[in-house]
């Protein structure tokens, strides 16, 4: 039996000239492939591992932490489809990240890329200036899609940089 | 008396707005979370490369953001001459060289470059496009540049967490 190992990525370089939709489209699909880029060529143990203690993260919880809020953004908040949370996030607020104890990596990237298409597909043709409201704890808000985007982009590139550290304290590669 | 990093209140980007609102209300709030990330702190705890075997430490990170803040708005975009306070042609990495510096007077110079930087892209609409120093010459507009430079500090604050957390036990967004 082969062992299952995290599949290299050619990743699609962002445009240097581009409208605003085209320029934050390639950003997001950058930093989704830079995640798994990230992750490449390692095993499930070395994904599942906490190498920047005492910090909890791990490459897979990043990846399953990704998958969790593309969809909470772009599907249940956004578009408000009637989806189900992939954790129980009321009784553990972290629980994406804890699963990556025992989650099975080569199924979670499959579940990542189907939660990405997904997320694709919800926003296509739909206007920047779309606005949509969230109600929390701490009051009820109204975002519009660019905001969402904008803040993909900086939620996976800050995630990427909490990547870049684990990454190398597990075999030493480093790299953008 | 000790200098220590100054606390912080950031300003929140905008939940809504236009595309340059937007962007300048994310970059504002990456700019303010770097100096957020090393609030407290002494120098000594500044200079500190926490995660080895990575090289990194908060001040080198603050150091290379007034550099790359110069490099992209001034020299790239607005084509002006820069004087940059670390790099040379033969030490392209002293940004990132801390073991010599003086974190009040790195602050400072951090504060300078981003107030230049907003100078330099301010009335410039977001479609202008520039020629890249350098022998690649690829054009870009000032919209890249934009979001890069909200990517650029994000993912270096995700580097920051994890030397904070190293540091003194500190996390948060």
């Amino acid at each position: 039996m082969t062992t299952w190992t995290a599949p290299e990525i050619d990743r699609t370089h962002e445009p240097l000239v581009g409208d605003e939709r085209t320029m934050l489209e390639g950003w997001l699909d950058y930093h989704r492939d830079t995640l798994l880029h990230k992750c490449a060529g390692l095993t499930a143990e070395q994904l599942r591992t906490a190498s920047v203690e005492p910090s909890g993260l791990s490459l897979l919880g990043l990846v399953l932490h990704m998958t969790a809020v593309e969809r909470s953004w772009f599907r249940q908040r956004f578009t408000g489809q009637d989806l189900p949370d992939l954790y129980d996030f009321d009784t553990d607020n972290d629980a994406d990240f804890h699963a990556a104890t025992d989650a099975d990596p080569e199924a979670a990237f499959a579940a990542f890329r189907a939660e990405v298409d997904a997320a694709r597909a919800a926003t296509a043709g739909r206007s920047l200036d779309e606005t949509f409201t969230l109600t929390r704890s701490d009051g009820t808000r109204t975002f519009n899609l660019r905001w969402a985007y904008v803040h993909m982009i900086e939620e996976y590139a800050r995630h990427n940089g909490h990547a870049d550290l684990i990454r190398e304290r597990i075999d030493g590669v480093t790299g953008d | 008396m000790t200098w220590i990093a100054p606390e912080i209140t950031r300003t929140p980007e905008p939940y809504v707005g236009d595309e340059r609102t937007m962007l300048d209300g994310w970059l504002d709030y990456h700019r303010q979370t770097l100096l957020l990330k090393c609030a407290g702190l002494t120098g000594e705890q500044l200079r500190t490369p926490s995660v080895q075997p990575s090289g990194l430490t908060l001040l080198g990170l603050v150091r290379h953001l007034a550099e790359v803040e110069a490099w992209w708005f001034r020299e790239n975009f607005a084509g002006e001459p820069v004087d940059y306070p670390y790099f040379t042609p033969e030490t392209p990495d002293a940004d990132h060289d801390v073991s010599a510096a003086d974190a009040e007077a790195d602050f400072a110079t951090f504060h300078r470059e981003v107030a230049l930087a907003r100078e330099a892209a301010a009335g410039h609409a977001l479609d202008e496009t520039f020629t890249e120093v350098g022998a690649k010459k690829r054009t870009f507009n000032l919209r890249w540049v934009y979001v890069h430079m909200i990517e650029e500090y994000a993912r270096h604050n995700g580097h920051a967490d994890l030397i904070r957390e190293r540091i003194d036990g500190v996390t948060g967004d």
